[in-house]
């Protein structure tokens, strides 16, 4: 089943922010990975998603429901990236008080709410006031609150970026068992390693249009790059073979006694091979050719690399 | 929507707008014992050697205390009126601007049942505390002079005294859709002494006639369209008069103590069409809360 679908969901803003167009579907159980530089519309989509803003144009519905209607919220389980709780109610109260509003049964949210802040990490202070909660504290409890719900579908908005990394580090793990259970995952991170172990597929967003989206094997492969470690080389003959094979290549390592390490980006696999003969033909040893991992953080800077994005310099 | 309304009387017990509140009105009910005691012997020193049962001693002891109930209801309705106006003005723009709505909105609750939660919550708060604040200044006046004991008055007049309640907070949460934290608080506040002012003009120029001749039907335009933008000096009026049953007592009263009460806002009351109007507009301000905050971004 489709978990959320959306249809050129626009947002406008008279300062010319938002975003355009956007266009997803992701299904039941699936990691779904968000990116996209500051101000690139991102939170923008989630809040249209969780029903805080109205969209301009396009529609999205959530396990069906229309976005905004209170059947659709019922799914939600939504963690904000920019947010605060009550500071004069204690970290238990405030799950206590969500739990209230998602419509759980007293006798089943006293067995579930000291589960869950112990789960978070949070269990010895819950009975502390939040004001005297630190920022990766109150992310804690911010993933208490979201979780509380038992919500089909969770929104994670930056979801540890004031955590420690030992937190950081419990939370992937917490996302993982929850993905495991089942749950459809809508992250928006900066951090890449975490989209990447956790994420079944990522859309890019730019200037608040998306630019590309797949599976993450899909957005990492779209132009294979080969990993080349020669012996004989010589730097002086890198231009000419650059030249000769057309080929976009880059020098990773290279020492003294003639070893390196060459990267080149193929438009077919079947360059690998003419690469490989020219190399040889030109003397040089080959010693290993493999195709190289990319990075989803590598992806993300090339990506974007060279093109304007709002906030931020080029 | 219970929830709401139950959080909202957690957060006023807890923050620190109640503490101050305390405070401030212990210290108001202390000035004001002074005053009433004052008051109070010096009346009883001019009457002095006149019999109990003296009518005449009775219309002075009455006087009395509605100069003394006048001056205390007088200082009284701003305490409320701010209580009222401080602790709502920052209820939507403020929790958005900080973050607490992000998290609390996309839960499965109607934004209106959020709304009239969050209203039901500071109305019936500060209806609870102009209950206190209404008796205690009735006491204090009781022990010093003599009040009016009907109940049905004094029921009457509780609620008129509590009207600026939900008139305020309708006014104020809706200020709160629309402007920041700060900015609604000071647009409440100078819209309340508007309307404080414009009662204020109408009961000078009742006063001095000759400045109602010189200034003709403009002073009635300017107190009348200031009670318009705001009601709630108007609703205290009624408030005294219906307290006193100013209307029975008018022709007992000499034209010296008239002239006195007046300034403080007891034997002007606007005209029982003014009510209607009052409850019209903080309908109104309701409805426009509602409906602005059912399509209003978070």
């Amino acid at each position: 089943m489709i978990a959320i679908q959306t249809e050129g969901l626009t947002k406008r803003y008279a300062n010319g922010r938002g975003c355009s167009d956007v266009s997803i579907t992701i299904k039941e159980g699936e990691a779904f990975g968000f990116l996209g530089p500051n101000g690139a519309g991102k939170s923008t989509c989630v809040k249209m998603l969780v029903g805080l803003i109205f969209p301009t144009e396009g529609r999205a519905s959530l396990l069906g429901e229309p976005i905004g209607s209170l059947a659709a919220r019922q799914f939600v389980g939504y963690l904000p990236e920019l947010y605060r709780y009550q500071e004069w109610l204690s970290g238990e109260e405030v799950v206590r008080l969500h739990a209230k509003l998602c419509g759980i049964p007293r006798e089943v949210a006293n067995v579930r709410i000291p589960a869950l802040l112990e789960k978070v990490g949070i269990g010895l202070r819950s009975s502390d006031r939040v004001r005297n909660y630190s920022k990766g504290m109150q992310q804690r409890l911010g993933l208490a609150c979201a979780l509380v719900g038992d919500p089909k579908i969770l929104f994670l908005d930056e979801p540890s970026s004031a955590m420690d990394p030992i937190g950081r580090s419990e939370v992937r793990q917490l996302l993982h068992e929850l993905k495991g259970e089942g749950k459809t995952i809508f992250l928006n991170s900066h951090l890449m390693e975490d989209v990447e172990s956790l994420c079944d597929r990522v859309a890019l967003l730019n200037n608040g249009e998306i630019m590309q989206q797949g599976t993450v094997s899909e957005v990492l492969q779209q132009r294979p790059r080969w990993r080349l470690r020669i012996g004989g080389f010589t730097s002086s003959l890198f231009p000419w073979i650059q030249e000769e094979s057309g080929l976009n290549m880059s020098i990773i390592e290279i020492s003294p006694d003639g070893l390196a390490v060459i990267e080149a980006e193929l438009e077919e696999e079947e360059q690998a091979g003419w690469l490989h003969a020219l190399l040889i033909e030109q003397g040089m040893t080959l010693y290993e050719s493999a195709r190289a991992k990319t990075r989803l953080e590598e992806w993300f800077v090339t990506e974007l690399s060279g093109k304007s994005h709002r906030g931020e310099k080029v | 929507m219970t929830t709401i309304w139950s959080m909202t009387w957690k957060e006023l017990l807890r923050k620190k707008v109640l503490l101050l509140t305390v405070i401030l009105t212990v210290l108001f009910l202390i000035t004001f014992w002074f005053i009433a005691s004052t008051l109070g012997n010096s009346y009883s020193g001019s009457n002095r050697g006149l019999p109990s049962s003296d009518p005449g001693l009775l219309i002075t002891k009455f006087s009395e205390g509605m100069v003394i109930l006048g001056l205390g209801f007088f200082f009284a309705s701003f305490v409320l009126a701010f209580l009222a106006i401080f602790s709502s003005s920052s209820v939507i723009s403020g929790e958005a601007e900080q973050g607490i709505m992000q998290a609390l909105m996309p839960r499965p609750i109607a934004r209106w049942k959020w709304y009239l939660g969050r209203w039901l919550g500071y109305v019936s708060f500060c209806m609870v505390y102009a209950l206190a604040l209404f008796s205690a200044i009735l006491i204090i006046t009781n022990i010093h002079a003599t009040i009016p004991k009907e109940a049905t008055n004094i029921v009457i007049a509780y609620f008129l005294f509590a009207s600026v309640v939900p008139l305020l907070i309708s006014l104020s949460m809706l200020g709160s859709s629309f402007f920041s934290a700060i900015g609604n608080g000071v647009f409440m506040t100078m819209l309340y002494g508007g309307g404080w002012l414009g009662g204020m003009i109408d009961k000078v120029a009742s006063q001095f006639a000759s400045l109602k001749h010189e200034m003709g039907s403009s002073l009635d335009t300017i107190s009348g369209l200031l009670s318009l933008a705001m009601p709630a000096d108007g609703l205290q009026r009624t408030m005294l008069d219906r307290l006193f049953n100013y209307s029975s007592l008018q022709e007992l009263i000499s034209s010296s103590n008239n002239d006195f009460f007046v300034i403080f806002g007891i034997g002007s009351a606007p005209s029982p069409a003014f009510l209607w109007y009052a409850l019209v507009y903080t309908l109104v301000a309701l409805a426009l809360g509602l409906w602005r905050f059912q399509r209003k971004d978070l």
